[in-house]
């Protein structure tokens, strides 16, 4: 599957948030996408999941125009864990999984035993089966996107976008969600804050500074010195570990 | 997965223990009243009426007929109805605006209802539009409401549960403020005291009339809300959330207020202002059932049903040869339950975090 943003445009107000930003990630690549706060990439990401209109610019899901597709199929073919959901309402953990089937439905058909068998099946992808049960509410924040991230997966679409989904977990939780996601079969766009993460995970980076695109490649292309100066204005050096792993060491 | 399908039948004995529950407190509540009735007499007025077996045909017409057939019945039907409606509405509200303090009431249609009935009263046009010019006006005054509450929610970009919330509080103080300018400057003491009468609630218009349109109407509609319950829990979610799930709720917002209004619009004109049953029905069911609207609605609606039947029964029989309204009665059981609820668990309420 392959899921591009060809020049997008976006202003709020007199404000340009995006301006002509092109993307694309297609097959079974992990695409990050980093920038320092305000930069504008939540708000890509949105243009992409259809919740904000660009001023101008397309979105494509497999060469479809995203607009021209209806919300119910646009969400057969993408998915989204956004940042950390709070819900007042108490659901059942195999509940808030299930309404990953939603878009699958017609209007007055029921979940079956296939739909409860996918649920299943997701919860068991993220290691969280044996809270089916439980009230989602009383789960922890980590545990909480793992649910998202299953509800995502019961969607069964072949492309998944994240919005920074680990933000408020520790490394412990991020590793594991990211580990589940990169372990799946689907093309994946994803946010991210930290950059030794995105090294770690991102077959190809995509930066973002101002709402445009200042730099685009493999983690060992993007994150220089030079770059991560010019963007975050702060000293860095790259290193890397015994296995090759890049990291990004700061400096004060 | 044996565990669901036990759950699955706990859910389906429920349901049929609140049915049994339902039909054995029309059946019981039909025996209480101020008129000495004995329950032999009836049980056999509602034979006849039902079977129309000769041997009861003394039972056919006559006093007791009349008040057990005519009065009673009718007016247990019709609590069975306000109920229903009032429970089930309050769960679609509280999904509208994504807060389980909402209830029927809030969204500013009570505040329309009860200018309408201001309107009726003290201008006097009972004789024009027939006998229940207070519960037309009324009707007409909770739709008002609720439209302008939607149109000023949209304004500027799309409406979303927030808005409501405010607009709906907006509406609110100026209907209220225009029904109290009515009655201050009407210095009708009657008046006065026939819209207080009318805001604390009565079952007592109940009439087979109006009864078969009624009923039918609030189970027609109720039923419509239990096919969306996927829908609903969507709302609960978000409207952002919804999109990348599939569905966009901008629209189905509006035509699921348009049908809530239409219940509190027939449910004030039958029956007055009742306050507290949207509220503390669907707050109990979905502590024990948890939020999925496929279980909350129908569980909602027979346990507001049975609870709105009892409730009358009492209004009925607390004071001797008098009737206690049945808003004030409510909301006397309603106000501490709701306090209960919420002091022992921490339940989550709008605005909080979202």
């Amino acid at each position: 599957m392959k899921v591009s943003a060809e020049n997008i445009h976006l202003s709020y107000g007199a404000r340009e948030i995006l301006k002509g930003v092109s993307i694309e990630s297609s097959g079974h690549s992990f695409v990050g996408l980093i920038g320092p706060n305000g930069s504008g990439k939540s708000t890509l990401l949105k243009c992409i999941y259809r919740i904000l209109k660009p001023d101008a610019g397309q979105v494509f899901l497999d060469d479809q125009e995203l607009l021209s597709m209806s919300v119910r199929s646009s969400a057969r073919k993408m998915a989204v864990v956004a940042q950390h959901n709070y819900y007042n309402f108490d659901f059942r953990v195999r509940e808030v999984v299930l309404m990953g089937r939603a878009p699958h439905k017609k209007a007055l058909e029921r979940d079956n035993a296939e739909d409860y068998r996918i649920a299943d099946e997701a919860l068991k992808t993220v290691g969280m089966l044996e809270f089916a049960d439980r009230s989602f509410s009383t789960l922890s924040g980590g545990e909480q996107q793992r649910v998202i991230l299953a509800r995502a997966l019961a969607q069964q679409t072949p492309c998944l976008i994240l919005d920074e989904p680990t933000n408020h977990l520790d490394v412990t939780h991020q590793l594991q969600l990211l580990k589940i996601v990169k372990n799946l079969d689907v093309t994946v766009i994803s946010a991210f804050h930290d950059l030794n993460i995105a090294a770690m995970f991102c077959d190809r980076i995509y930066v973002l500074q101002k709402g445009e695109i200042v730099g685009c490649g493999t983690p060992e292309e993007v994150l220089t010195p030079e770059l991560i100066r010019k963007i975050y204005n702060v000293e860095a050096e790259i290193a890397h570990d015994s296995s090759g792993q890049l990291h990004v060491l700061f400096r004060a | 997965m044996k565990e669901k399908k036990i759950k699955t039948s706990v859910y389906g004995a429920v349901i049929i223990l609140l049915l049994a529950g339902l039909v054995f407190s029309i059946l019981a509540s039909i025996t209480f009243g101020n008129a000495d009735i004995s329950i032999k007499e009836v049980y056999s007025v509602i034979f006849y009426e039902l079977f129309h077996i000769d041997s009861l045909s003394a039972y056919a017409s006559g006093a007791v007929h009349d008040v057990v057939w005519l009065i009673r019945f009718p007016r247990i039907l019709l609590a069975l109805a306000v109920g229903m409606g009032l429970s089930v509405c309050g769960v679609v509200m509280q999904a509208l605006v994504k807060n389980p303090l909402a209830d029927p009431y809030v969204l500013g249609v009570s505040s329309g209802a009860y200018l309408g009935a201001a309107l009726a009263i003290v201008l006097g046009i009972d004789s024009f539009l027939g006998d229940n010019a207070v519960g037309v006006l009324a009707f007409a005054g909770a739709l008002l409401a609720s439209f302008s509450v939607l149109g000023i929610s949209s304004i500027g970009g799309r409406s979303n549960a927030g808005k409501l919330i405010l607009a709906g509080m907006a509406i609110s103080s100026v209907c209220s403020a225009f029904a109290n300018f009515l009655i201050y400057m009407a210095q009708d003491k009657n008046a006065t005291s026939e819209i207080t009468f009318w805001s604390m609630g009565s079952l007592a218009s109940a009439e087979w009339d109006n009864i078969a349109v009624f009923l039918p109407l609030m189970l027609l509609i109720c039923a419509i809300f239990w096919t969306q319950s996927r829908s609903l829990n969507l709302m609960l979610l978000g409207d952002d959330t919804a999109i990348t799930l599939g569905t966009d709720l901008r629209r189905t917002r509006i035509v699921y207020m348009t049908l809530a209004a239409l219940l509190v619009g027939f449910a004030v004109c039958a029956a007055g202002m009742i306050g507290f049953v949207g509220l503390i029905i669907p707050h109990a069911v979905r502590m024990i059932f948890g939020t999925e609207h496929r279980r909350l609605i129908p569980l909602s609606a027979l346990v507001g049903a049975i609870f709105l039947i009892w409730a009358d029964v009492a209004c009925r029989v607390i004071l001797p040869n008098a009737e206690l309204p049945i808003g004030i009665l409510v909301s006397l059981i309603g106000a501490p339950c709701f306090i209960y609820l919420m002091a022992r668990k921490s339940y989550g309420f709008g605005g909080e975090q979202s």
